[in-house]
């Protein structure tokens, strides 16, 4: 294969974790927009999201070594997976933001943060006493099916789930844009208090932003566990400091630039697993996000600065 | 007076310092009889390693608890030290000889290895006690490398920051094997010898090494807290802006606190491996760094002994108490017959402990378990019965007079400054002699806020000149600025909420001072001196007030009532012994004898020769004392002149009650 | 102290303050206020700085709640009511600084002045009126509200806050950072949603303005109502000179 061909390969690859990357800086971008927190339970919520779907696929009869699926039977797993997995997790973001980060609001400082970080803890332990420590393998549902562009291979994996992604973004982004909910989520993370007096229930935009940002935390998990064929208890870890990157880098609170970010990432994953050594790309991600936040806060396209002092 | 100030300078003398040496004295004794009287080497052994965590704790303090500063990945330091005295101590390294390594053979550090048919090698064992100070000074280096570049962001974005440090060392560590032999870790690691005795694999040394060690930084922590620098910290934790507008420079202080914790994350990194003997990747991760925190946390951010006694407490949980109560829990599942307890093994709900803890305290004890602000005796009947008295024989010893040199102090040429496309200043021109008195006034929303905001360098200006006795400020950073003479109050009032009143004044005579980290920690008489002075200086500024502020000296400054937090600040800007001080709204809020007191001072101030000036909506007050008075109306200066001539300007009565309709 | 415009109890009452006590903290912000205001009317409260203005209208929106009082609205109290419910009994706010929503379009702007009736028929309706008023928003209504001119942003904020057809309109200080031409544009449109129909609360700290359009104002001063009465009666006032630019206490 030719240079170029492997390049092709890695793009594709690139783009198809970058849209994982985007489900999950798309949760957090979107809380941080609303009430300028950093959530760091939102990764294990994406993390105890793999294991909801799990769950779901071990009560439907799958098991790890269970054959892959075709045609109808396929797409009505993955929708029914996915809508119970979403479900899932949305009301986990609800829970957690009721029980810890309400009672926070308006407190100054990195008390909020350090809470997120405790409920960080708390989910991935709770996960670990009941899965236990080691990596569950996910049921191979999606045929390991193949087309080639040139040289390069795509997967229907890469296919189906690039599609659910897709579908999902159109989604938010409708909802976002045209319904009045969205609007109000938007007013909402533009001006507080005038959106409270425009009548805005802002005690319940706030639930609705974690529901949909955690929904989406668990539509990403799900691509992990499909991509990769495993779950384990400290994925979040990792994963998550990428999809924060990508927040970072298309701008915090930028709901487009998570998107773009996430796609970035993604790529920069792949080529540079490829173009240097594997093992450095944490190195390098770790190392963009730190040059982002040092240099340019606002991302590549955000417009929204850190107001707090 | 001077009676009274002396009553009161002999009541700081005795602080609660000789109970606290007492309390040093007899845990001390108790801490060293342990070992001896318990016996038990596993006892032993378990306590050296947690005071391995003690001091990282207390390291972690002085960035978190101290400085304010939430560091996420503290463990980065921890590693850099261990990995720093393991890379020395062991075999990893086994460089080519060469005439480089000469100094280091005369001193004992490394040795010459002569192999059969091979160039001669290099073996490296350095000494312990020199890498625990070069580990320590290896450490703020990276503290400061770290650090520089970022410490001026926000809160949360630090944090993630240090979080990505954090990742970034034991990645590292993991991946760079030629130093750090990568994954598996350096084992071998050299023991310490002190005088032919060789530590070896006995815990009993190590527990008096570690009991010295955190018997030193627990000193040097205490040292730090009530000192310059302690205050530099606590001010910049508490409120940064108005620590740049009292003359602390955030950014070298916020440098030194994080290098510092850095270094003693480094001790404690030398001291761990020497102990173990290995240093793998896996030390070093991000739950230590959680668990650090958690002890912070725990004990009380900012609190010495609350971190200490929360770190032993986390650190001996891990290795013993869970243990422990697992044996009881799985005896208590054979005996009622459940399967789940007998087999439950509670040391791996560890982590889970640490997120309820973390969740739990943010939650409902955010000050922590052993809170470090100190809680006050309310005032006796006598002292709230004074009835406040001016004193007007009050000197400022360091004031001028009234015979004060003529000619401006202030000269303020075309200042601009536009906020997207609004105006907020507009070619402002203002000059201000010495010893006047000058009002700023205009309608909500003219500027004024905005022209202090321009001249004490909070924010830059688009254009114009401001010049303080001839010389150009604008530009110059806030702390700068108020070493030039120029102080200021705030119109919503940024005072250092949980420092105390004393405290609050103390720290603005910080640019006056001197004393550094070195001082801070050695206290030669210079630096006693210092301080003495300094609180004279306090005590003699907070006596302006006569008997409002002087009972209340160890109070928290939230505590106060809303007038008295106001001439608090007036007292903390005067402190600074400014020539030029500006004063927003100083008397918002209070009722109208509480006013003209205040009024009375200002114009007592003007005799001591300090320049005011003021920002006021009392406009009535403002005509009585004012030598001239200058009117902003959206961002232009629309008139000046003395309060007579601004009192029947047209434009000026326009300006605040609005121009007459055109049309009916 | 004042004099009376005609027994109010002969036309609705729509608002009323009945010795109002508001603190923000330790600061006693709102000292026992009393206002009226009767359909139809222009009222406006005067006063300086730090005279408790903003802190009344924020009480009427329910964004701070009073120690002690009552606030009644068509007589029934609102005072402990959320800001959602009040809104959707009829009030509508424009605030200080206008507050519009700077990343949405002039039409998403106007769509969230409508929040609280959007479910009920007369959408189209409101938004014509409220172009036939301004005009310039109809030609923007895909801009960007942060990219508006500071007046083009008021006119906007007004429309905005008109979209529900309130029936009290409560105004912050809406000539502030304005131009001396849109000051003259936004105060002859504030006359003109009083002759449709709407009532009108105006807080405003340019006076010649607010009482060239009120009908009756009343003027706070460190949080308290030194002066009411007709526009024509505190015009000519020459007590209100002195009161509005403040005072420290005779001695």
């Amino acid at each position: 294969m030719s240079f170029f061909d492997i390049l092709l390969q890695q793009i594709v690859n690139g783009l198809a974790l970058g849209m994982m990357y985007a489900l999950l800086a798309l949760g957090f971008t979107m809380v941080y927009g609303i009430i300028e927190l950093i959530n760091f339970a939102h990764f294990s919520v994406f993390m105890t999201g793999t294991f909801f779907g799990l769950t779901t696929l071990n009560l439907l009869g799958f098991s790890g070594s269970s054959k892959a699926l075709t045609g109808l039977p396929l797409v009505g797993t993955l929708v029914l997976v996915f809508a119970v997995t979403m479900l899932a997790t949305g009301l986990l973001g609800i829970i957690i933001e009721r029980l810890c980060l309400r009672p926070m609001r308006g407190v100054s400082g990195t008390a909020p943060m350090i809470t997120t970080i405790g409920v960080a803890f708390i989910l991935v332990n709770v996960v670990l006493m009941v899965w236990g420590p080691q990596t569950q393998p996910f049921p191979g549902v999606i045929p390991d099916q193949r087309w080639t562009i040139g040289q390069a291979e795509v997967t229907l994996k890469q296919l189906l789930l690039g599609a659910a992604g897709l579908l999902l973004l159109l989604a938010l982004h409708y909802l976002v844009r045209r319904t009045a909910l969205g609007k109000a989520m938007r007013a909402t993370a533009q001006d507080v208090d005038a959106a409270q007096m425009m009548g805005v229930d802002v005690d319940r935009i706030i639930i609705l932003t974690f529901f949909l940002g955690s929904a989406l935390a668990g539509a990403g998990s799900l691509f992990f566990g499909f991509y990769y064929g495993f779950t384990a208890f400290y994925i979040g870890y990792t994963t998550g400091l990428r999809a924060f990157t990508s927040a970072v880098l298309g701008g915090i609170g930028n709901i487009p630039g998570a998107v773009l970010g996430g796609l970035l990432i993604g790529l920069t994953q792949s080529l540079g697993g490829q173009l240097l050594q594997v093992r450095w790309t944490d190195v390098i991600i770790f190392s963009i996000l730190i040059a982002l936040l040092v240099f340019r806060p606002t991302g590549l396209f955000g417009i929204q600065t850190p107001q707090k002092a | 007076m001077m009676r009274t100030l002396d009553a009161w300078r002999s009541k700081m003398a005795l602080r609660p310092q000789q109970r606290r040496q007492l309390w040093a004295v007899v845990l001390l004794a108790l801490a060293a009889a342990f070992p001896l009287v318990d016996q038990n080497a596993a006892n032993t052994d378990a306590m050296a390693n947690a005071f391995v965590y003690v001091l990282l704790a207390l390291g972690l303090n002085i960035v978190v608890g101290f400085a304010g500063l939430l560091d996420l990945g503290y463990a980065a330091f921890f590693a850099v030290g261990a990995y720093a005295y393991a890379i020395v101590a062991s075999f990893q390294l086994k460089p080519e000889w060469s005439d480089v390594w000469l100094p280091f053979l005369w001193l004992g550090q490394v040795s010459r290895i002569q192999l059969p048919g091979q160039p001669d090698m290099v073996q490296l064992h350095f000494s312990f006690w020199a890498m625990l100070v070069l580990g320590a000074i290896i450490c703020a280096a990276f503290g400061i490398m770290f650090g520089a570049p970022t410490l001026h962001l926000r809160g949360d974005y630090l944090a993630i920051v240090t979080l990505g440090f954090g990742e970034i060392v034991p990645v590292v560590a993991r991946n760079w094997e030629w130093l750090t032999n990568g994954a598996q870790g350096l084992g071998g690691v050299r023991t310490p010898r002190l005088f032919g005795f060789n530590f070896g694999f006995a815990p009993l040394p190590y527990y008096f090494l570690g009991l010295a060690l955190v018997t030193l930084v627990i000193f040097v922590s205490y040292r730090l807290q009530e000192s310059r620098v302690g205050r530099a910290w606590m001010a910049i934790r508490e409120d940064e802006m108005a620590a740049g507008a009292m003359g602390v420079n955030h950014i070298h202080y916020k440098l030194l606190a994080f290098s510092m914790g850095a270094a003693i994350g480094g001790l404690g990194g030398v001291l761990y491996v020497a102990k173990l003997t290995t240093a793998t990747p896996d030390m070093f991760q991000f739950p230590v760094s959680v668990m650090i925190l958690v002890m912070v946390v725990l004990g009380g951010m900012g609190s010495i002994r609350g971190v200490v006694v929360a770190a032993l407490f986390i650190a001996l949980l891990q290795s013993v108490f869970l243990q422990e109560l697992t044996a009881y829990v799985q005896t208590l599942g054979r005996l009622i017959g459940n399967a789940y307890l007998q087999k439950v093994q509670l040391i791996s709900s560890l982590e889970l402990i640490f997120g309820c803890i973390l969740v739990l305290m943010m939650l409902y004890r955010r000050e922590g378990l052993f809170p470090a602000v100190r809680r006050v005796a309310a005032l006796t009947r006598e002292q709230q019965a004074v009835l406040p008295t001016r004193d007007a024989t009050v000197q400022l010893s360091w004031a001028g007079t009234t015979t004060a040199a003529p000619g401006a102090l202030l000269h303020i040429a075309g200042l601009t400054k536009r906020f997207g496309g609004v105006a907020a200043a507009e070619a402002i021109d203002l000059m201000v002699e010495r010893g006047e008195l000058v009002s700023v006034i205009g309608p909500n929303g003219s500027g004024k806020t905005t022209l202090f905001n321009l001249i004490t360098g909070l924010i830059p200006h688009d254009s114009g000149t401001v010049r303080l006795e001839g010389q150009e400020i604008s530009g110059l950073a806030p702390h700068a600025i108020v070493t030039r003479g120029v102080a200021r109050t705030f119109q919503n009032i940024r005072l250092f909420n949980n420092l105390t009143v004393l405290e609050n004044v103390l720290v603005a005579e910080h640019p006056r001072l001197q004393a550094g980290a070195a001082g801070a920690i050695f206290r030669p008489p210079r630096v006693c001196a210092e301080e003495r002075q300094a609180v004279d200086n306090a005590l003699e500024v907070l006596a302006l007030f006569g008997n409002r502020l002087l009972p209340r000296l160890e109070h928290p400054a939230y505590g106060l009532s809303y007038a008295n937090r106001r001439r608090l600040e007036i007292a903390r800007a005067l402190a600074t012994r400014p020539k030029l001080l500006l004063l927003d709204e100083p008397t918002a809020g209070m009722n109208p004898a509480e006013t003209l007191e205040l009024i009375d001072l200002v114009r007592g101030l003007q005799a001591f020769g300090i320049t005011v000036i003021l920002i006021e909506h009392k406009l009535d007050m403002i005509m009585d004392v004012s030598d001239r008075i200058a009117v902003l109306d959206h961002g232009v200066k629309i008139a000046e002149g003395t309060p007579a001539q601004v009192r029947n300007n047209e434009r000026v009565i326009e300006a605040y009650l609005g121009r007459r309709r055109q049309t009916r | 102290m004042d004099s009376q415009s005609p027994s109010s109890t002969e036309r609705h009452l729509l608002l009323q303050f009945l010795d109002v006590h508001t603190y923000y903290g330790p600061l006693h912000v709102l000292k026992g206020v009393t206002y009226e205001i009767c359909q139809g009317e222009i009222v406006s409260l005067l006063g300086g700085n730090a005279s408790g203005k903003s802190t009344t209208l924020k009480t009427v929106l329910g964004l701070v709640r009073p120690q002690q009082g009552t606030v009644l609205y068509r007589g029934a109290p609102i005072h402990t009511l959320r800001t959602s419910e009040i809104v959707r009994r009829g009030i509508a706010p424009v605030p200080e600084g206008r507050r519009v929503f700077p990343k949405m379009t002039v039409l998403e702007n106007l769509e969230m002045g409508r929040y609280t009736r959007r479910h009920e028929p007369g959408w189209n309706a409101e938004l014509e009126r409220v172009y036939g008023l301004f005009p310039v928003l109809k030609e923007r209504q895909n801009q960007l509200a942060g990219t508006l001119s500071g007046g083009e942003q008021q006119m906007l904020a007004i429309g905005r806050a008109l979209m529900t057809r309130p029936a009290l309109l409560c105004m912050d200080e809406p000539s502030m950072g304005l131009s001396p031409g849109y000051v003259e544009q936004v105060f002859d449109i504030i006359r003109t949603i009083n002759e449709q129909g709407t009532t009108i609360f105006l807080v405003e700290q340019n006076v010649n303005m607010a009482l060239s359009i009120a009908h009756r104002g009343y003027v706070l001063q460190m949080g308290e109502v030194v002066l009411s009465g007709t526009a024509q009666e505190l015009l000519q006032s020459p007590l209100i000179r002195q009161a509005y630019l403040g005072t420290v206490a005779e001695e």
